[in-house]
């Protein structure tokens, strides 16, 4: 059976935050139309794709899925079911945004088969937050957490966003440390990026906003690294931290290279070597799944290109698997690198154990370049 | 013979040569409407959209003057311009009589004296012209007395023209049958033909443009060239009109081409002379020289692997281009490449140009240099066309450069500003004279590196382009230069390497440095840059080392971004130039040429 991950992008969000580059939109109108596409697309690629595959994961991200009746997240799980293999114990993921969700509605996701919140609180400071254009307060941020616990989640994964401009260490390692503190399993701490067509983008650019320097951000970085492994959030990949057995399955489909399905609006699919994407316009994907093909653009990998994906992919998070890559790929590239890979070592830059290739805090700040001269 | 007139035309760029001679040709029908299009004896692309004439031209009309008798007018279009003077004072060799040329609008211009000097001292007839009447700014009265001042003619003698508008093109052909005087030579005495030009045929090789002084030249004569004993046979003898026409023969008042099976244009050398192999003249034409570049540049290929095909790139250019020299170099950042002679920088533009387009070679090239000489402490003598055969510091006695006489006509007003550029290029002030109250004539004399960099620019930018600029080699003179050489982490750069005076050094190491610091990028490590003479470092700055470089996210939406992001800087790695454990942009080696001195 091939293990296989299944995203859902639920498009629809209150409104667009300033660094978002996720599509979105902001009206509701085409809610129903979207369900019955989505319900469709899953039965279309059950022809294709469910055999011998189980569905280790399911994830819905955003926009804000939390928007949603847990009546309208349940129905697609339950096509999923419907349609695909699902393992009893599937991660199921829902992101929520903070002020979305009443304890009651958090129960109703849990009692429709969500097993897993993904906040995304991105700060616990209130200034930070207006700065952010987010719809909550630090307040609604702890209590968000809090209520989710207690409806019955015991996998809560926080998103954070620092580098944030005039944010100094001390102001990011007090967002660390009240993430901690709350009862959670799982940290997303991503460095603020600049993405082309977002409205922070406009205000760098017309100076209204000054981005910090990477000399800064980088020391931000070795922090969250040191200070959520102090607090037994091991690093297993660039951005991202879990309390023992919490990582991510999701996420981790994706970094160690397995297959994973795609539906709705902007979602990438990537099966057997091939990747595919959706429309990102809602009315673009309704009207093409009128005929079934909602695929916008696709690519069949060449060796060469997987091999730099899953080299990238297995070194930004857990560690290149020497073994499971031999068999992959043979052993050219790592005979070639090999001088290459214990300097790095020698500097501090990499673990190598008998058969794992790892980054060391140090070597992850420094990853793309370290990953880019080594392909 | 006395029905023949060889004339050629000096003018400034932009002055109306071209149209000119447009008009000419049209006007004795020369073309057919067919034909015609403008700069019609410019033949290179690179000609028509500089509207400069590289390559010297020859075209034959007939003419019926108003005294009814039929004449063969030759005209022999020349370059402009400085770097190529050698080549312009053959054809004027060439030809008995000159159109001078002058914009009614602009006046005379350093150029336009020193072609014309050149053309007074080879004994040519002037016959003067202002071109652009028309114009709302023509300032005639004032340009007529300049030329008057110049040449001392008649006021009545110079013509009013507009060649666009086809004014003064009969009057201007009638001067040319009256004023030039035809040849003279003797048929029957033993051949002596000057080539001017030359001109590489793909399939019939070098094709000779000749102007015969002295006997008969025929198809099957057995020939030799005075600049080196090979004989060869004169295999097609005929005259030039927009193309070749077979005439079988040429006699002494002749303009016309010679092919003679010879391979490429360095056996056809500007400036030699034809005979025959028997009963052929004992000398040569006065004049012939071996022209040698003045300017030195390294020509390294983008991507190392394309070093061969930019091989065959300049053996195939050399075969049009006698002037241009090369050798292979090697470079220990740039790879191998090869450093190239250019007459001046026009010629080395031009070169450079023709070469990515013409032969779609991507070239990295270095700082030009004039060749030095370098008298060391033992006593030798050491000609140094590049920087990184500079002798160390500890073992030079002195140094020699290149001078030239130079000649700047600007109007009077900036006569101020000139001074000031002069000084800043290390010129000796000469004198000022005047050609009319308005325009100066000023003299200074330069190194010739200074003026070979960006001195025209800026000559141009400060008298809002109305300065012209023209010079002429004088000679060696000693000077207090030194190598500066650009290290990385202590590593030379020996492409970035200079030969400079020593005042000038520091400052020219500081912009070099933060140049350099803009465009490389950051590393794993610091990077110092240094500019230092011998082992004195004169000027430092850094390249902080890169604390953090990685995309935060990566999930299914981003992989493919994030893979094209790799591949590109796979590709921008390939291009890199590595010194040491440095990796440096192939950009900050053409941003160096555009540093301001």
């Amino acid at each position: 059976m091939k293990q296989t991950a299944i995203y859902i992008h639920i498009p629809f969000c209150d409104h667009k935050c300033i660094y978002c580059d996720f599509y979105s939109i902001i009206n509701y109108d085409n809610l129903n139309k979207y369900l019955t596409a989505i319900k469709k697309e899953i039965e279309l690629r059950q022809k294709d794709f469910s055999e011998d595959r189980e569905i280790i994961s399911i994830f819905f991200g955003g926009g804000t899925p939390s928007f949603m009746t847990p009546g309208y997240i349940g129905e697609i799980i339950n096509s999923i079911t419907k349609n695909f293999s699902v393992r009893n114990d599937a991660e199921i993921t829902l992101e929520t945004n903070p002020g979305t969700v009443s304890k009651q509605k958090l129960k109703d996701f849990l009692s429709v088969g969500i097993n897993r919140l993904s906040i995304g609180i991105q700060s616990f400071n209130d200034n930070e937050l207006k700065f952010l254009t987010r719809i909550h307060d630090s307040q609604t941020a702890i209590e968000t957490v809090n209520s989710a616990a207690q409806s019955g989640f015991n996998n809560i994964s926080v998103d954070l966003i620092f580098n944030l401009p005039d944010q100094s260490k001390k102001m990011w390692k007090k967002n660390l440390d009240i993430s901690v503190s709350l009862p959670i399993t799982h940290i997303s701490a991503y460095s603020l990026i600049l993405e082309r067509g977002t409205i922070l983008n406009k205000m760098v650019l017309d100076g209204k906003v000054q981005m910090q320097d990477s000399d800064h951000d980088a020391e931000l970085y070795e922090t969250t690294i040191e200070l959520l492994t102090n607090n037994r959030f091991s690093q297993y990949e660039v951005s991202n931290f879990a309390k023992e057995n919490y990582e991510c399955i999701h996420n981790n489909a994706y970094w160690r290279y397995k297959d994973y399905l795609g539906f709705g609006t902007s979602a990438h699919s990537f099966i057997n070597g091939k990747r595919w994407w959706n429309y990102s316009s809602l009315n673009f994907y309704l009207e093409k799944m009128k005929n079934d093909n909602p695929v916008a653009g696709e690519e069949v990998l060449t060796n060469n290109q997987m091999h730099d994906e899953y080299i990238m992919l297995a070194m930004r998070s857990n560690g290149l698997d020497i073994n499971d890559y031999e068999n992959r790929f043979g052993s050219m590239w790592i005979n070639k690198v090999q001088n290459d890979l214990t300097e790095y070592q020698s500097k501090g830059y990499l673990s190598i154990d008998d058969n794992f290739i790892k980054f060391t805090p140090k070597g992850y700040t420094l990853c793309d370049e370290i990953i880019g001269r080594l392909l | 013979m006395k029905h023949i007139r060889n004339f050629c035309i000096i003018a400034h760029i932009d002055h109306g040569k071209s149209t000119l001679a447009d008009g000419l040709l049209e006007n004795t029908h020369t073309i057919s409407d067919r034909e015609k299009r403008d700069q019609l004896l410019d033949s290179m692309d690179l000609e028509r959209e500089r509207g400069i004439t590289i390559k010297s031209h020859a075209i034959q009309m007939k003419y019926k003057a108003e005294d009814g008798n039929l004449y063969t007018l030759n005209l022999i279009d020349t370059p402009g311009h400085v770097d190529f003077s050698y080549e312009v004072s053959r054809s004027l060799a060439a030809c008995e009589g000159a159109l001078l040329i002058v914009d009614a609008a602009q006046g005379v211009e350093a150029q336009t004296i020193s072609n014309l000097y050149l053309a007074i001292e080879a004994g040519l007839e002037i016959i003067p012209v202002i071109n652009k009447i028309d114009l709302p700014s023509a300032m005639t009265d004032t340009v007529k007395a300049q030329i008057i001042d110049l040449i001392g003619c008649d006021e009545s003698e110079i013509i009013l023209a507009s060649a666009k508008d086809r004014i003064g093109i009969p009057e201007i052909l009638e001067a040319i049958v009256n004023k030039i005087p035809p040849p003279k030579g003797d048929e029957a005495a033993p051949l002596q033909a000057l080539i001017f030009d030359s001109v590489f045929d793909a399939y019939r090789g070098a094709v000779a443009y000749i102007r015969v002084f002295n006997g008969t030249i025929k198809e099957k004569d057995a020939i030799k060239f005075f600049a080196h004993d090979e004989r060869y046979e004169a295999e097609e003898i005929g005259i030039l009109k927009l193309g070749r026409i077979r005439t079988k023969e040429l006699k002494a008042g002749d303009v016309g081409y010679l092919i003679s099976g010879i391979k490429d244009v360095h056996d056809t050398k500007v400036g030699d002379t034809i005979t025959h192999l028997k009963g052929g003249s004992e000398k040569p034409l006065p004049g012939y020289k071996e022209i040698k570049p003045m300017v030195y540049s390294g020509l390294f290929p983008v991507n190392s692997e394309d070093f061969e095909d930019l091989r065959d790139a300049l053996d195939k250019f050399r075969l049009n281009d006698s002037s241009l020299v090369y050798a292979p170099e090697t470079s220990a950042a740039l790879g191998f490449g090869f450093r190239c002679g250019f007459l001046g920088m026009l010629h080395m533009e031009i070169v450079q140009e023709r070469l990515e387009r013409e032969f779609n070679q991507s070239i990295v090239t270095t700082l030009p240099n004039v060749e030095y000489i370098v008298y060391t402490k033992k006593g030798e003598k050491i000609i140094v066309d590049n920087p990184a055969e500079m002798p160390e510091a500890g073992n030079i006695d002195r140094v020699e450069e290149p001078y030239v006489k130079a000649q700047i006509v600007c109007p009077s007003d900036y006569v101020g500003t000139v001074m000031q550029l002069g000084m800043e290029k290390r010129g000796t002030y000469i004198n000022t004279t005047y050609l009319d109250p308005t325009r100066a004539d000023i003299h200074f004399e330069f190194p010739l590196s200074e003026i070979i960099f960006d001195f025209f620019d800026k000559l141009k930018s400060l008298s809002r382009g109305y300065a012209s600029f023209d010079y002429e080699y004088i000679g060696y003179r000693e000077s207090d230069l030194v190598k500066l050489d650009i290290l990385l982490n202590g590593e030379k750069v020996d492409a970035l390497s200079i030969i400079v005076h020593r005042n000038k050094s520091y400052e020219w190491g500081k912009k070099v440095s933060s140049k350099l610091k803009e465009l490389i990028p950051q590393h794993m490590f610091e990077i110092a840059i240094q500019a230092a003479i011998g082992t004195k470092v004169i000027s430092r700055t850094t390249v902080k080392a890169l604390r953090k470089n990685v995309l935060a996210k990566c999930y299914g939406g981003d992989i493919t971004r994030k893979r094209k992001l790799l591949e590109k800087q796979k590709e921008g790695k390939r291009r890199m130039k590595q010194v040491g454990n440095v990796e440096i942009p192939q950009e900050a080696f053409l941003a160096v040429l555009q540093i301001e001195d």
